[in-house]
């Protein structure tokens, strides 16, 4: 298990309490709450359809709750000051529109938050795809489109990433390139918040665990403290959450 | 304005922006070049009525690209997701969208105007009618309120092969609206009916008569409705 020093300047607390969100008269999140701090990888586990996008998508301003609270530092994302440079969030797919050139995506978000064009070749090579950024998006194989995805969460340098799924798609050496590069915010004192439903991908990743089942939370603690007496992260996940169908 | 900045690099981006563009330019000229040597009091205008399609497209394209997805194979993605993060209040983002679309659909519209009478006065030499202030606005605010149009249309339906079918089609092979007039004389006051009144001075057998002013007013209207509505819409529902 990988433990943090906390560090305290740069904020970036998730704090979800009470979320409570109906779809066609099934209620899908059946008041979700937990935090994630910072300094730490939390892993936000379920299977699919429990509830882990829908959390996420609330937490980020695009679902609306029916009632809860998902605030970042306080306060929901719509109320943030600067949310790029706050919040990075990675979802499904590259987030781009596929007749554009990565660059080009990068460009407008680079744009509107009113980030200098510098960053755009930094967040390129950090992740890799200096030489794919004057290729059109629709031509990116999944891997490259979620290194798209992650470079554009890292424009603003946040202190929060949000990453849904983000090890699906990814062969292995891009699975181990994520692995590391999560450890490495956490270890600078940023939070990470990543939803997944594979879990011997992520014991070896995160310091803390949620796990979600049907729209509630079955549990939340430290790895150690939900892994408690199974043999393992996996073997807990599937005791936590037997029956769902899977 | 960083919004505005942002959604300006969108549109720049896109080629089916440029395609747009493209055909805002060539359709009313060349209607224009076809009708040459055929004089007529609304000669300009109505190849500029028709000309409308490179602004209607521009408007689809501006809300319908966000809300394309990625294939399933892609990641099944949307660029909504992104822009919406990246500004998060949905009145802002919805403004600055459509302040974009304005900053480009107002020049399209001058240089197609240009050119268009450029070519009228060109083939017809003097027996083509006398540039006029009022009309020639008319006609930039008609196509910068049709890209309007076009754009609260597509963020109610959020996708753009059934606005721009119905919009392209309306302008183009089959004039809807304007057969509905030969059912009802309410058919006159649909805002592309009334709108093309601050330019055109007859359209068809003319069962009523719109002043310009008021054909002004009645469009001013329907893009005004759309756009509140849409932005109703859009700031409820899940993104």
């Amino acid at each position: 298990m990988c433990s943090s020093r906390p560090v305290a300047s740069l904020g970036g607390v998730i704090t979800i309490d009470g979320l409570v969100k109906r779809r066609g008269g099934k209620e899908i999140l059946a008041g979700v709450g937990f935090e994630a701090r910072p300094g730490r990888v939390t892993g936000f586990l379920g299977p699919n359809g429990a509830g882990k996008s829908s959390t996420l998508r609330i937490l980020l301003g695009l679902d609306r709750a029916h009632s809860g609270t998902a605030l970042v530092d306080g306060v929901p994302y719509g109320r943030l000051a600067d949310p790029v440079r706050t919040v990075g969030a990675v979802l499904d797919g590259s987030g781009a529109h596929r007749s554009r050139t990565g660059r080009a995506h990068l460009r407008w978000v680079a744009r509107s938050a009113g980030l200098p064009p510098s960053r755009i070749d930094e967040v390129l090579a950090l992740v890799g795809l200096t030489d794919a950024a004057g290729r059109r998006v629709g031509r990116y194989s999944l891997g490259m489109g979620r290194r798209l995805a992650l470079a554009t969460a890292l424009l603003g340098d946040p202190s929060v990433l949000i990453l849904d799924e983000p090890l699906n798609g990814l062969d292995p050496e891009g699975i181990r390139f994520v692995r590391t590069f999560l450890r490495e915010r956490a270890r600078s004192g940023r939070t990470v918040l990543l939803s997944s439903h594979l879990m011997g991908e992520l014991a070896e990743t995160v310091d803390d665990v949620v796990v979600i089942d049907h729209g509630r939370i079955v549990a939340r603690g430290t790895l150690a403290e939900v892994t408690g007496t199974h043999r393992n992260l996996e073997d807990a996940f599937f005791a936590l959450t037997s029956g769902s169908g899977r | 304005m960083r919004a505005v900045r942002a959604e300006l690099a969108k549109l720049g981006t896109l080629p089916s922006v440029w395609l747009a563009a493209a055909l805002a330019l060539v359709v009313p000229t060349g209607i224009a070049l076809l009708n040459r040597g055929v004089p007529g009091p609304d000669r300009g205008y109505q190849e500029l009525a028709f000309g409308v399609m490179g602004v209607i497209v521009l408007g689809v394209v501006a809300v319908s690209s966000e809300y394309l997805t990625e294939g399933a194979d892609a990641g099944g993605g949307r660029q909504l997701t992104t822009s919406l993060t990246a500004v998060p209040s949905r009145v802002r983002f919805l403004a600055a969208k459509a302040g974009a679309v304005v900053l480009v659909a107002v020049p399209l519209a001058f240089a197609a105007t240009a050119a268009t009478m450029a070519i009228v006065h060109v083939t017809l030499a003097e027996r083509a009618a006398a540039l006029d202030a009022g009309r020639l606005a008319g006609v930039v605010c008609y196509w910068t309120y049709t890209a309007l149009l076009a754009f609260a249309i597509t963020v109610l339906l959020r996708h753009g092969v059934v606005p721009l079918t119905v919009l392209l089609v309306n302008t183009s092979v089959v004039s809807v609206t304007f057969l509905l007039t030969k059912f009802t004389p309410l058919a006159y006051y649909f805002p592309d009916m009334a709108g093309m009144r601050m330019f055109v001075g007859r359209i068809g057998d003319d069962g009523v008569v719109i002043p310009p002013l008021l054909g002004l007013l009645v469009m001013s209207a329907w893009v005004a409705g759309l756009l509140v509505l849409a932005a109703a819409v859009f700031t409820r529902r899940d993104a």
